[in-house]
């Protein structure tokens, strides 16, 4: 759930342990983790001006969109950033990530600090812990990071870099929590294992229809991704500290003014419940409609069949007297014998165990046990 | 009832244990192998008596738990409590932290967890045919394997003067500092026809972790694990490697597996998972699972065919970690997996089945 999340990663962690970390993972069918970034970081924002939160800076390391687009999108939730603000630095990645422009660098307010080469990690985490400084001193106030997307960083350093950068910001005694987003798609399975593996809290973004049947017409499919676009499932995984797994899920609507999470709809919930209460075993409890039809129509061989006659059953002995009366047609006898010479549906067979047997003997067997 | 042998559970197999060879901490087993304790007694027993010396242990991690730790932590403690020379690498900056949360033995004075209650009253009259039989349960103080209070560290005595050697993986940029120590280690504990001199143990901490620089280098992995194994076959030492397999492409990853003698696997269990709950007796206890892949047969071609491969891992008091075998479900035939974890993680790749 987007607000369990917000709310661990508003607490950070505690001392001496590494700070939590969230990886929110998006693909190319429901590209909206920027969306769910962008609600993180106005949560965050509000609860540090707010004072509710315990860390009291936030640096927001900038890769896929303009510092300019995030100080609009603060604005409309709300959040005027003054450029005098004493509680976010914004670290521009956007611009000139390669330090190809060669610009004087005379603009630039204490805001956003314009930084180039990317690929130079080091230099990256000095210059985060460095901004998060400015904000929050060098005592045992701490700060959030939130990196928006980790996928260019990816372009320009290999994986074991970019782990180690961070897993060096979560092991940083001023990191109170950070985040960062990610798209599957773009990058092998084992990056995106691996970012998992160095993260405590995993969330991903899944759409309504996962329109993976290539057999559906092309058009069809483009109607139905377009018309669910905005809106999927979004699931969260937490690692607990005992070793155990939360696992979340919500609904999530993207429109114009962001992303709105609601829980699953109850429908189906109640469903999945019904269908696990059924005990998992290896036969089928159930029968289908075949079997049921075939088990009425299956004689039992008692010699009362509670419908006003009284049926023969083959008992597995012909004697010359019985020949004829094999031949009588038998209302459930007949079905009988054409079940048996179809060699379909179900039947019992049933062998008496001898001929002095009465019919029906009201006998109780267990009479001449003698306890 | 005629006078029958003494055996330590009515419904075990009665491996035929030769008296301990000289040493402490070493156990005869069948066909000529000698065994080292897991540092989990209930884990000894699952394997048949512990590790075999000259074996490679991998252990599976879920990236999820962090329950391949405790084994790593108990194997170590079991051997620094026997005196065992210990090398440890770790994918961290700093190794010799992790020695600071081993566990202490658990003291002969506190309740053991499996002890049964000797007076229980005159009610259960029947099952008092079986006290011989219960009497033998009682933890005796065993040289060989001790229980582990996984709250309390490990006390200076086992760790000042011991040998112990640190190696941080992520020191260099691929294996060969790490493929150093442990032929300088393993040097010390060579194998020849008379007796046993002496024991070691190596402990590698999560070998594929995505923070070493040669994580990307799948063939010198192998390599490594491959010289490690022939190394450990001409000596007294047992390895234990956890690493997890995510991190690593698919056919490296069978490969890996393939190489072990001993392969564990560590699941996590979702918390608060109602069809569980329902399944499992002691749901809340349970902090994970692991399954047993496949178990050292050495000297021999006959398979251990083991009564359940999956256990649950839970901590007994808070303390003592005990492997106890599932109240099995029978697996859903049609769908292939057991609990399919619940519809609400299917954006999960990780809900793999749950092998009974």
């Amino acid at each position: 759930m987007a607000d369990s999340i917000f709310r661990k990663l508003r607490d950070g962690g505690e001392e001496g342990e590494l700070a939590p970390a969230l990886t929110i993972e998006e693909t190319v069918a429901s590209p909206f983790a920027l969306d769910v970034s962008g609600y993180l970081l106005a949560n965050l924002s509000s609860s540090i001006l707010a004072g509710k939160s315990k860390s009291q800076g936030l640096v927001l390391i900038t890769f896929s969109r303009s510092p300019s687009f995030y100080l609009q999108f603060l604005k409309q939730k709300g959040i005027v950033v003054s450029s005098s603000a004493k509680w976010i630095r914004i670290l521009d990645c956007y611009t000139d990530p390669l330090g190809w422009i060669d610009q004087p660098s005379t603009e630039g307010s204490s805001l956003v600090k314009l930084h180039k080469c990317v690929s130079d990690l080091k230099r990256l985490f000095s210059s985060i812990i460095e901004a998060g400084r400015e904000l929050v001193g060098d005592g045992k106030t701490r700060f959030y990071v939130a990196i928006d997307s980790v996928n260019e960083l990816l372009r320009h350093s290999s994986m074991p870099l970019v782990s180690g950068l961070l897993t060096d910001l979560r092991s940083h005694a001023q990191v109170s929590s950070l985040f960062w987003s990610l798209n599957t798609d773009l990058h092998q399975e084992k990056v995106t294992n691996a970012l998992e593996y160095i993260s405590t809290m995993k969330a991903n973004l899944e759409p309504l229809c996962p329109s993976s049947d290539e057999k559906r017409n092309a058009l069809e499919n483009l109607f139905l991704v377009h018309q669910d676009f905005g809106k999927g499932r979004f699931h969260v995984r937490f690692k607990l500290r005992k070793g155990r797994v939360r696992v979340m899920s919500e609904e999530y609507h993207v429109d114009q003014m962001g992303i709105n999470f609601s829980p699953i709809a109850s429908a189906e919930t109640v469903i999945a419940t019904t269908k696990s209460l059924l005990p998992k075993v290896q036969f089928n409890l159930q029968l289908s409609e075949k079997e049921r039809v075939e088990k009425e129509k299956v004689v039992l061989p008692f010699e009362h069949q509670d419908h006003g006659k009284s049926t023969e059953i083959y008992d597995g002995r012909r004697s010359p007297a019985d020949g004829k009366m094999e031949a009588t047609p038998l209302s459930s006898g007949e079905l009988e014998t054409d079940m048996v010479s179809s060699g379909k549906g179900g039947e019992i067979i049933y062998f008496r165990d001898s001929d002095d047997e009465h019919p029906d003997s009201d006998e109780d067997p267990d009479d001449d046990l003698d306890i | 009832m005629a006078a029958t042998n003494v055996r330590s559970s009515s419904f075990s197999r009665n491996i035929s244990v030769v008296s301990s060879p000289q040493i402490p901490g070493l156990k005869c087993g069948p066909n000529g192998t000698t065994f080292i304790s897991t540092g989990i007694r209930d884990l000894d027993r699952i394997l048949g008596g512990g590790y075999p010396l000259g074996s490679l242990v991998m252990v599976m991690e879920d990236p999820e738990a962090p329950h391949h730790m405790d084994l790593l932590r108990t194997f170590m403690s079991q051997g620094l409590v026997n005196s065992q020379p210990l090398l440890y690498a770790s994918p961290s900056k700093d190794p010799r932290g992790f020695l600071g949360t081993l566990p202490h033995p658990a003291s002969s004075k506190e309740d053991k967890p499996t002890a049964p209650d000797p007076d229980q009253g005159e009610s259960l009259r029947i099952a008092w045919q079986y006290r011989k039989y219960m009497e033998n349960q009682k933890n005796s103080i065993d040289d060989y394997s001790n229980d582990f209070d996984m709250r309390k560290p490990l006390e200076r005595q086992f760790l000042s003067g011991r040998p112990i050697d640190c190696v941080s993986l992520l020191d260099s940029s691929d294996l060969s500092v790490a493929q150093d120590h442990c032929a300088t280690f393993l040097s010390k504990f060579p194998r020849n026809s008379s007796s046993i001199a002496s024991v070691g143990r190596i402990a590698i901490q999560s070998f594929c972790s995505p923070l070493c620089e040669y994580s990307d280098k799948e063939s010198d992995m192998l390599s490594f694990i491959r010289l490690l194994k022939s190394m450990l076959m001409v000596s007294n030492a047992v390895a234990i490697v956890t690493f997890p397999p995510s991190m690593l492409s698919p056919s490296s990853s069978k490969r890996l597996q393939h190489m072990a003698d001993t392969l564990l696997s560590i699941k996590a269990i979702p918390d608060g998972d109602k069809e569980l709950e329902k399944l499992l007796t002691g749901y809340k206890d349970i902090n994970g699972f692991l399954n047993v892949h496949k178990v050292a047969r050495i000297n021999t071609q006959v398979p251990v065919i083991l009564d359940a491969k999956t256990f649950s891992m839970s901590l007994k008091k808070r303390r003592f970690l005990a492997l106890e075998c599932l109240n099995q479900a029978p697996v859903d035939g049609s769908s292939g997996t057991s609990y399919g974890t619940s519809g609400s993680c299917s954006g999960s790749s990780k809900s793999g089945a749950l092998d009974f």
